[in-house]
């Protein structure tokens, strides 16, 4: 079994500040693996280590996110690549999809590609339903369990707003990820230490066959800005027995009670 | 990007971080109530992540990475919900074992330093006496050679892991010698016949970490249990000590930072008089200062890292570091259960135990007094001249 896991490198905090080209700016804080693409390579690792299988990373990014990809490989990935390319500087969820289609297309016998449920910067939930469009490949999103995974076919339970899904699917199939679908681990130090002078392959868009004119994107964004400062909240005054009951009929107002 | 810090050390703080979010923070509240936390498990989780011999030689199973390895330990662990296990790690690993690590025989490091860096063995480092605590030169406890064992009697207070500790480092009289002459360091197994747990010590913080005063009656251990030469023993514990110090003034740094951000945090959320807290100027002011001298200590520390790493005598820099990291965390922790209020005095909340825990940092591992005389004596105001 050979699992792709596609991983994401983003600002630990989302103090993030706001360029005057609407760019994030996220200088002096700390990249991390998106969260819920930890919860990817987890899974994927688990089941590799099962079927005595192989997983490979691949993340798009700049050279920066080699961190995180030696990060995964830490963990316990066999295989990185990265796809960095000029014109990739800002690209939308819609061309990354298409750009790591092709990287997984490039790769060969792959079976399984998981992916978080979103980033935790762009917040779009695009790229995972994208990446099965592009490969052609059914999609399973939201999954919060894996129950079997073979060569050929996979179940999952899918955490839906008011639904908890079993699906039977057949392979190759891309997998999005939600929080708590399992524990990751942290890499020992022992594996940082042999990952750390693991090359890490860089493929351009050329390498995949690809142009400038295949990324240029649908969705510009027109604006960005902070969301409004969340309110400070509201301080009852009085004696006890007044805040007591001046509380109750606020949360009665509110139908909390 | 960190001057001193590259990816790997980045990696290995992310490793630490997550460890303390998981394994440490949601038990410390049982861990403080218990008294003690369970070293033998912790200890063996940190050692499958490689976290307990990061400088140490490879041959033991250690990592033989640079020391700022053991900054981001001590700066992650430092980051805990409680001052007591972070200070548990810290003694086993830079505080009990760098003398071993550094002049121990190879068996003696077979024997007990590569079980301490796989976490199979705890380690605690045994120099205070109920009547010679940072007067080291004051010790009793004496160790007698006969045939090829030393005799050990006598007492030691104070001890960090004291109760679940596996191997003591043990500063002991090996000659009639007086003052700093006439000791040695000797590594005792606690599964030894004579060796005694008198008491576990009930403290004003640090709750989750075990203390104890522990007895030493006609205790035998071979010769060979000796750190370096006979008579070496106060000179190589003062090179620990330097570890020590550092160690628990990086620590510290961590701590207070993680403390004075918490309060800034509190301070904008909590309205008193129609606005927030942290609007009020004294407020402001006040964590700013104490933001700057945090900062100013963290440089000092990473200086005397520096300095270490090639091979200088820290003693004056890091005995300048340890005293303000003392007097610091002291300010942090009295500053910020003020603008706190009435949350800052209760047990729902950190703050209590942060006031509680950091008053230690004045006294162990060398008491302010004793700093102040040895950045005085470096200073040539007293003793010596350098």
């Amino acid at each position: 079994m050979h699992a792709v896991v596609c991983v994401k490198q983003v600002p630990e905090q989302n103090s993030v500040k706001i360029t005057a080209d609407k760019q994030i700016n996220s200088d002096g804080i700390n990249p991390i693996i998106n969260l819920f693409d930890e919860y990817a390579i987890e899974e994927a690792l688990q089941w590799a280590e099962k079927n005595d299988g192989q997983v490979t990373v691949i993340s798009l990014g700049s050279d920066d996110a080699t961190d995180s990809l030696k990060k995964a490989l830490a963990m316990g990935a066999n295989e990185a690549v990265l796809i960095n390319d000029p014109a990739l500087e800002h690209v939308d969820s819609q061309s990354a999809a298409k750009v790591v289609a092709a990287a997984i297309k490039k790769l060969d016998n792959v079976n399984i590609v998981f992916c978080g449920k979103q980033s935790t910067d762009d917040e779009t939930g695009q790229f995972g339903p994208a990446l099965a469009r592009f490969l052609g490949w059914p999609q399973l999103t939201y999954v919060f369990k894996v129950h079997e995974l073979s060569e050929t076919s996979i179940v999952v339970d899918r955490a839906l707003e008011d639904t908890l899904e079993t699906v039977e699917a057949s392979l190759p199939v891309v997998v999005t990820a939600v929080k708590d679908l399992n524990e990751p681990r942290y890499p020992s130090l022992l594996k940082i230490r042999k990952v750390s002078k693991q090359p890490i392959p860089t493929w351009s868009l050329g390498d995949l066959g690809l142009g400038g004119s295949d990324v240029a994107g649908n969705v510009q964004v027109a604006d960005r800005v902070p969301p409004p400062a969340r309110p400070s909240g509201e301080m009852i005054s009085g004696n006890v027995q007044t805040q007591v009951s001046s509380l109750v009929q606020k949360l009665v107002e509110n139908q909390i009670l | 990007m960190s001057l001193y810090f590259n990816s790997d050390h980045e990696m290995f703080r992310q490793t630490i971080r997550r460890f303390v979010e998981r394994e440490i923070n949601p038990f410390v509240e049982q861990w403080e109530h218990e008294r003690c936390f369970p070293g033998h498990a912790l200890f063996k989780k940190l050692g499958e992540l490689g976290a307990l011999g990061v400088s140490y030689p490879e041959a033991y199973g250690g990592a033989g990475l640079d020391y700022w390895y053991n900054v981001v330990l001590a700066e992650e662990v430092g980051r805990a919900d409680c001052g007591g296990v972070p200070m548990a790690i810290l003694v086993h690993t830079d505080m009990a074992t760098p003398a071993l690590a550094e002049f121990g025989s190879d068996e003696l490091r077979q024997r007990f330093l590569a079980p301490a860096i796989r976490g199979e063995l705890i380690a605690a480092v045994a120099i205070s006496e109920p009547d010679a605590g940072s007067d080291v030169a004051s010790i009793r406890t004496r160790a007698v050679r006969d045939g090829d064992e030393y005799v050990i009697n006598g007492s030691k207070m104070w001890i960090t892991n004291g109760t679940q500790a596996d191997f003591i480092t043990l500063l002991a009289r090996t000659s009639d010698e007086a003052g700093f002459k006439g000791m040695s360091l000797i590594i005792v197994p606690t599964n030894t016949p004579g060796f005694h747990v008198s008491k576990k010590l009930e403290k004003l913080g640090n709750h989750s970490s075990d203390t104890a005063l522990l007895a030493f009656d006609d205790l035998r251990v071979p010769i060979a249990n000796r750190i370096g030469e006979e008579g070496q023993g106060f000179g190589l514990q003062m090179q620990q000590f330097q570890k020590e110090r550092l160690i628990g003034s990086v620590s510290a740094v961590a701590g207070m930072e993680k403390i004075v951000a918490m309060t800034i945090n509190y301070c904008r959320e909590r309205q008193t008089f129609g606005k927030a807290l942290i609007e009020n100027q004294y407020i402001h002011f006040r964590l700013a200062e104490l933001l700057s001298e945090i900062e100013a200590l963290r440089q000092l520390n990473y200086h005397c890292t520096r300095l270490l790493i090639a091979g200088h005598d820290i003693t004056k820099e890091v005995s300048m570091a340890k005293l303000k990291a003392g007097r610091l965390v002291r300010e942090v922790a009295d500053s910020c259960l003020q603008f706190h209020g009435g949350m800052g005095y209760v047990e729902e909340y950190p703050l209590a135990r942060y006031f509680r825990d950091s008053r230690l940092l004045s006294i162990g591992g060398g008491a302010d007094e004793i700093m102040l005389g040895i950045i005085a004596k470096y200073a040539g105001m007293i003793g010596k001249r350098r």
